[in-house]
């Protein structure tokens, strides 16, 4: 089942997710990629039904990506966040996206951020936040080992424990993860963690 | 832009949608909420030269005290006032609403508002909205025509009486007046009557409590006795309370933000030279 | 479950004597997880005005910024900010007009008024306003705040004493239910200041 996670660290943000297209009882793919790259300096990762993600997740980064052709500066990472939960609770009253999101990004002078928004639209920043069923395991692991200001080689050694304890402990883990990561130098795929080949 | 002036009402009038937002939430499994209703006893009865009306202090949500010493006698006009029962947010909206109705027709008719005017307004609001606007109201006020007393059921149908109650505890007030109402009462015979009605309430039903309210309406003159009787005054707190030490509760941090005096606009009169 | 017990929430007002406090937990959570441990309640519509919004936190910032959109409205118009009587008088209005279809949300407001005579006030979810001249709580914790408040309160404590009180109270009640605490935040508003204030709680 789900599992979506995300913490910051000194000058960076990441987030982490399964890479699972599960239908009932089928999986469908197992290389689904739910961390978008919003713009250079954002990332979106997003859970939730599989329709509505990739209807919503594309609607905002055409926005997002409109107001930066129409003004010719980005959203930083806040406005993005409250421009996401503002649409997203404006559709919650009409014809509502069931989609989880974590929102991380790099801000000149700001420094990276995370942000997590639920399907309902409750926006909040956080240092460290999960999804799904494995956000049981990770949010446990990150509330032991996360400490703020982590270093980049300490912070994957907690999303690789965060991964092995759901891969040990979820009877319903998925088994592949994409690891995201965002810093000055822009947000770019980090790594993969595949225990099955997803070719 | 189009979206901040969509934001903005253009007319008064109900919202629907959350309706479909909150019906999903339902679905899921989520409880609803209950509202402030006010469980309440509401009486009024026709004196000699007036009507005499009375209420309970308490509103409850649920099995909890929301507000001791609560209003439930609401103005409608200088004459008229009118008790609320039922969901608390539908009595004061559906008075004041009625009662600003009567103002303008005051004042595009410069006269004195009569009470049949304000039971048509209610009933005809109560009952295009089929009983979901849950007021259950006593009506009473001296005009023109002399002392008049209604009864209004949150569907939308009204009764016209000499001494009527509403509310959970309507049965109990209503046992003091069957017993005890008598034609021309004096006005002290009236309040008095009043009173021992809502203190019957009070005291054998659960929905109300605390003090008795009594709004006396005569022909050119409203007497509101706001806490006429206190039958139920707090006995328990010892004389000093409880008193902490300062610097007791342990803070982890504080931020100090001096306000800066607004500055005073000089009035300049216009007239002058 | 009800859906004001969905992220948990204290509220709690108190008035003292030319002054006022307003104060909340800090939990965020989704049901019996915990998101976070600083979240906001209360907010700021000018100096001497607070509203606290308890309930479904989704809700709460929706409403908030609304209300703030109608507050600066107002402040263009008139030039001048908006009387703690009739911003309830605003908010109530809002959440009446969802009559059939409320917003999930049970406010709290503080303020300051022209002579700086304290107002406090809290609704139901579709604006049933309960003026008080003691204090007013709302939030998931409300009944052992109502019980807290009852004997802890005085009437005319000095801000000092009405800190002490108003946090002890908040502290006190959120022992007794698992949604809300993790410390807390405390304003303290008097005609020259606002003091806020991080309280230290218990994490469990």
């Amino acid at each position: 089942m789900e599992c979506i996670f995300g913490l910051v660290g000194d000058g960076f943000a990441l987030i982490a997710a399964d890479s699972s297209a599960v239908h009932s009882i089928l999986v469908h793919k197992s290389n689904e990629d739910k961390v978008l790259v919003l713009d250079s300096h954002k990332l979106l990762g997003v859970s939730g039904e599989a329709g509505d993600r990739v209807q919503f997740i594309e609607y905002i980064q055409k926005n997002v990506h409109l107001y930066q052709f129409r003004n010719g500066i980005p959203l930083n990472t806040a406005a993005a966040a409250n421009f996401t939960r503002g649409e997203l609770a404006t559709a919650l009253r009409k014809n509502p996206y069931f989609v989880n999101i974590l929102l991380a990004g790099y801000d000149k002078g700001i420094g990276p951020s995370l942000y997590y928004i639920d399907y309902i639209a409750t926006l909040h920043k956080i240092d460290k936040g999960a999804f799904g069923y494995g956000s049981y395991f990770s949010l446990a692991m990150m509330d032991r080992y996360f400490r703020s200001g982590m270093s980049l080689e300490e912070a994957i050694d907690l999303v690789d424990k965060c991964i092995m304890e759901i891969r040990s402990r979820l009877f319903v883990a998925p088994p592949n993860f994409v690891i995201k990561i965002v810093d000055q130098n822009g947000a770019r795929e980090y790594a993969w963690r595949e225990s099955i080949s997803s070719d | 832009m189009a979206k901040a002036l969509a934001d903005v009402p253009p007319k008064g009038g109900f919202s629907f949608d959350l309706c479909r937002r909150n019906d999903m939430l339902v679905k899921k499994g989520i409880q609803l909420p209950g509202f402030r209703k006010t469980g309440t006893t509401i009486v009024g009865l026709i004196f000699e030269d007036g009507v005499i009306l009375g209420a309970d202090t308490r509103a409850t949500e649920g099995p909890i005290v929301a507000d001791k010493n609560c209003e439930k006698i609401h103005y409608m006009a200088p004459n008229i006032y009118c008790c609320g029962a039922g969901t608390a947010a539908d009595t004061e909206a559906v008075t004041d609403m009625v009662s600003s109705q009567l103002q303008l027709h005051r004042y595009a008719t410069g006269r004195e508002s009569r009470v049949v005017t304000t039971l048509t307004l209610l009933k005809s609001h109560l009952f295009s909205y089929q009983g979901y606007v849950s007021a259950a109201l006593v009506l009473g006020g001296v005009d023109v025509t002399g002392p008049h007393l209604h009864t209004v059921y949150p569907h939308g149908s009204t009764d016209t009486l000499p001494f009527a109650t509403m509310g959970s505890g309507s049965l109990a007030a209503m046992a003091v007046f069957e017993s005890k109402y008598k034609e021309g009462l004096s006005r002290e015979e009236g309040i008095q009557l009043v009173s021992e009605a809502i203190c019957s309430g009070i005291f054998n039903d659960l929905g109300s409590g605390s003090n008795v309210d009594v709004c006396v309406i005569t022909k050119g003159k409203t007497d509101y006795l706001r806490n006429h009787q206190l039958p139920n005054p707090r006995t328990y707190v010892s004389s000093r309370g409880y008193s902490f030490a300062k610097g007791h509760t342990e803070v982890l941090s504080t931020k100090i933000i001096p306000l800066k005096a607004k500055p005073e606009v000089a009035v300049v009169d216009a007239m002058e030279e | 479950m009800s859906i004001f017990e969905y992220n948990g929430s204290a509220l709690v007002a108190m008035v003292g004597k030319n002054c006022f406090a307003i104060a909340s937990d800090r939990r965020l959570g989704v049901q019996l997880q915990t998101i976070a441990t600083d979240f906001r309640r209360i907010y700021k519509i000018h100096d001497k005005l607070y509203i606290g919004l308890s309930g479904l936190a989704t809700d709460a910032q929706t409403l908030y910024q609304r209300l703030v959109f109608r507050h600066k409205l107002y402040q263009l118009r008139e030039e001048r900010d908006m009387k703690p009587e009739t911003f309830a008088s605003l908010v109530s209005a809002l959440l009446y007009e969802k009559r059939f279809g409320p917003y999930f949300c049970q406010p709290v407001i503080a303020g300051l008024g022209d002579d700086n005579k304290p107002f406090i006030c809290t609704m139901d979810s579709i604006g049933a306003k309960e003026l008080a001249k003691d204090f007013v709580v709302a939030g998931t914790a409300s009944e052992s705040l109502y019980g807290a408040c009852e004997s802890m309160y005085k009437p005319d404590m000095e801000p000092e004493e009405l800190f002490e009180t108003i946090s002890q109270a908040l502290l006190a009640s959120v022992d007794r239910d698992c949604l809300s605490g993790w410390g807390g935040h405390v304003l303290l508003v008097t005609p020259t200041e606002v003091q806020e204030k991080a309280l230290k709680g218990r994490m469990d």
